[in-house]
């Protein structure tokens, strides 16, 4: 008797669990993991969302093979990826490791000052960002003017616009990444530093050899996480220029969004689509293996 | 540390070049409209008039969609992640395993590449230009799930037993226990959820084309779409619009901080 009410007990159990979990793993199903297998399955027909689907095979795979406007695109995704990732993590380390070392009451200041960026949201950074980088009468020109530098066409010119994106994606990001660096940093134990001072280690060589290791699942996050967010930059790119001068700005993700939602090549689209998850994919499992190798060293 | 004086001022000049261009922003939007492109440190004459072309009934329906769908998806997503996790963490039942590891492996779907089929699948669900097209997709996020489920992992085990031996059951524990003392990992999810959602752009654009459910961000970027601009119009929106933000922001420094460091996510 006792027994069986041990299994009512614990059947009720499986039953409370299983409510407390449908509502999520029916959402996280429905939104996320049906959307990527209809993307796949999408991505062998032609539908351009008003007449019937026709299944094309492979088609659109070899089209987007041969699509060396869908390749320029990726490359400049790349050159945003390329620029942007390493001068986040050095610039935000760089903070952080000098706001570490100052004791002063200005350090709270300093971190509100960095993080304030962040409390804004893209599209409006976006919108100011375009009234400071106006080519006649910008702030940013008014500046190079005082400084003697000649007028910049910043937004408008094919060379400068990645870079002006790239700028402002540092802006709102700095100081996120930087605090984020700075727990890290403040969560190892102040003796190892002290100890390697008494030993007569530099400041540099503090930091080479005991900061700098010891943050390494920090540093690891930190890069994936920019990484593929910058495979991602899309909002700042449509509302600041449309991928424009001359498709200079015109990243994956928006030729991406292009095709799909202007053109209504919904089958391409998600081909281009998948091509695009597939290749995050095999970038993040590269990563994570270098995540858990550094774990197996047991740091 | 003899350098720190050297630091502070470097540090300093760093934080006045980042908190310009905001600076900039309110600036503008007090200077009088003729005066908008005066570069200048300060209004020549303090002007509403700016403001005065912002309060419309537009933007005020786009701020109060935005508050209400950051809100509700916020709230919502607090109640079904907590228990989800909690589930997960402290609840035993047959298939937890292939549960959790289908949950976790959501996370490699970078948002953008679903969009298109996402937008198919609300479109078929017939929730397209409402609130729900706006909310329920919002709703669902592995990683809330997952820090849940890390919290609860660590969560005193003395606690449960007590109210069991009391003869309290799992649902009445898990309310009237269990989430109370949850807020040192509602707290910072309730942040990242709202700024989440609040900053979102590109869902609120595809998913709702009826003026009606606009949010601030669509409201703010369709006004720099066209060909000639309404920059002190512009201005003046991203002024306000940035205010409700920037409130919780300086309210809840601490708590972000803190925030960032325990999640991770924005």
């Amino acid at each position: 008797m006792k027994k069986s009410n041990i299994s009512k007990r614990r059947r009720k159990e499986h039953l409370i669990a299983y409510a407390f979990i449908l509502p999520d793993f029916l959402g996280l199903f429905i939104f996320v993991i049906i959307p990527i297998i209809y993307a796949f399955y999408i991505s062998f027909f032609k539908w351009d969302f008003i007449n019937e689907k026709i299944f094309v095979g492979a088609a659109n795979y070899i089209r987007m093979w041969k699509d060396m406007n869908w390749w320029n695109a990726m490359l400049r995704t790349l050159k945003l990826t390329v620029l942007y990732v390493p001068l986040l993590f050095c610039l935000s380390l760089f903070f952080a490791a000098l706001i570490s070392t100052i004791r002063s009451k200005a350090g709270s200041f300093i971190k509100t000052s960095f993080l304030m960026p962040f409390a804004i949201t893209s599209v409006i950074a976006s919108t100011l960002w375009m009234f400071l980088y106006n080519e006649k009468r910008g702030y940013l020109n008014a500046a190079f003017k005082a400084l003697g530098l000649s007028n910049q066409k910043f937004l408008g010119s094919g060379k400068q616009a990645l870079v002006c994106i790239i700028v402002v994606l540092l802006w709102i990001n700095l100081g996120y990444n930087m605090i984020l660096f700075l727990s890290a940093i403040k969560d190892i134990p102040e003796s190892y530093r002290e100890a390697a001072i008494l030993d007569g280690a530099g400041r540099w060589q503090v930091f080479r050899y005991i900061t700098f290791p010891l943050i390494r699942q920090t540093s690891i996050f930190i890069l994936v996480t920019t990484t593929i967010a910058s495979f991602q930059v899309l909002d700042l790119i449509m509302v600041m220029t449309k991928g424009g001068p001359a498709k200079a700005t015109e990243v994956g993700a928006l030729y991406i969004y292009d095709r799909s939602f202007n053109m209504m090549e919904m089958g391409y689209g998600s081909a281009l689509s998948v091509f695009l998850f597939f290749s995050l994919l095999v970038f993040s499992f590269v990563q994570m293996r270098l995540t858990s190798e550094e774990q197996g060293e047991g740091v | 540390m003899k350098k720190e004086p050297v630091k502070i001022i470097l540090l300093v000049v760093f934080s006045i070049i980042l908190l310009f261009p905001i600076y900039i922003l309110f600036m503008s939007a007090f200077k009088e409209p003729g005066e908008l492109f005066v570069v200048s440190l300060w209004p020549r004459k303090i002007s509403f008039d700016n403001l005065k072309l912002v309060l419309n009934p537009k933007f005020l329906n786009s701020i109060k969609n935005s508050l209400f769908v950051s809100a509700t998806v916020t709230a919502v997503a607090m109640i079904l992640h907590s228990m989800c996790g909690y589930a997960l963490a402290r609840l035993d039942f047959p298939g937890k395993k292939l549960i959790f590891t289908t949950i976790i492996s959501t996370l490699m779907i970078p948002t953008t590449t679903i969009l298109v089929p996402l937008f198919m699948v609300c479109k078929s669900l017939g929730i397209e230009n409402s609130y729900a097209g706006l909310i329920i997709p919002a709703l669902f996020n592995a990683y809330g799930i997952f820090l849940f489920r890390q919290f609860y992992l660590d969560f005193p085990k003395e606690l449960e037993e007590a109210a069991e031996v009391e003869g309290c059951g799992k649902v009445r524990l898990f309310v009237q226990i269990v989430l109370p003392l949850s807020r040192p990992m509602i707290v910072p999810l309730t942040i990242a959820f709202f700024l989440g959602t609040w900053n979102n752009y590109l869902w609120p654009l595809i998913i709702n084309k009826k003026e009606e459910y606009q949010t601030i961000q669509v409201y703010l970027a369709n006004m720099v779409s066209g060909y000639s601009t309404p920059w002190n119009e512009v201005i003046a929106t991203a002024a306000m619009s940035a205010i409700p933000v920037f409130l919780l922001f300086l309210l809840l420094q601490k708590q972000l901080k803190e925030g960032i460091k325990v999640t991770g996510i924005k």
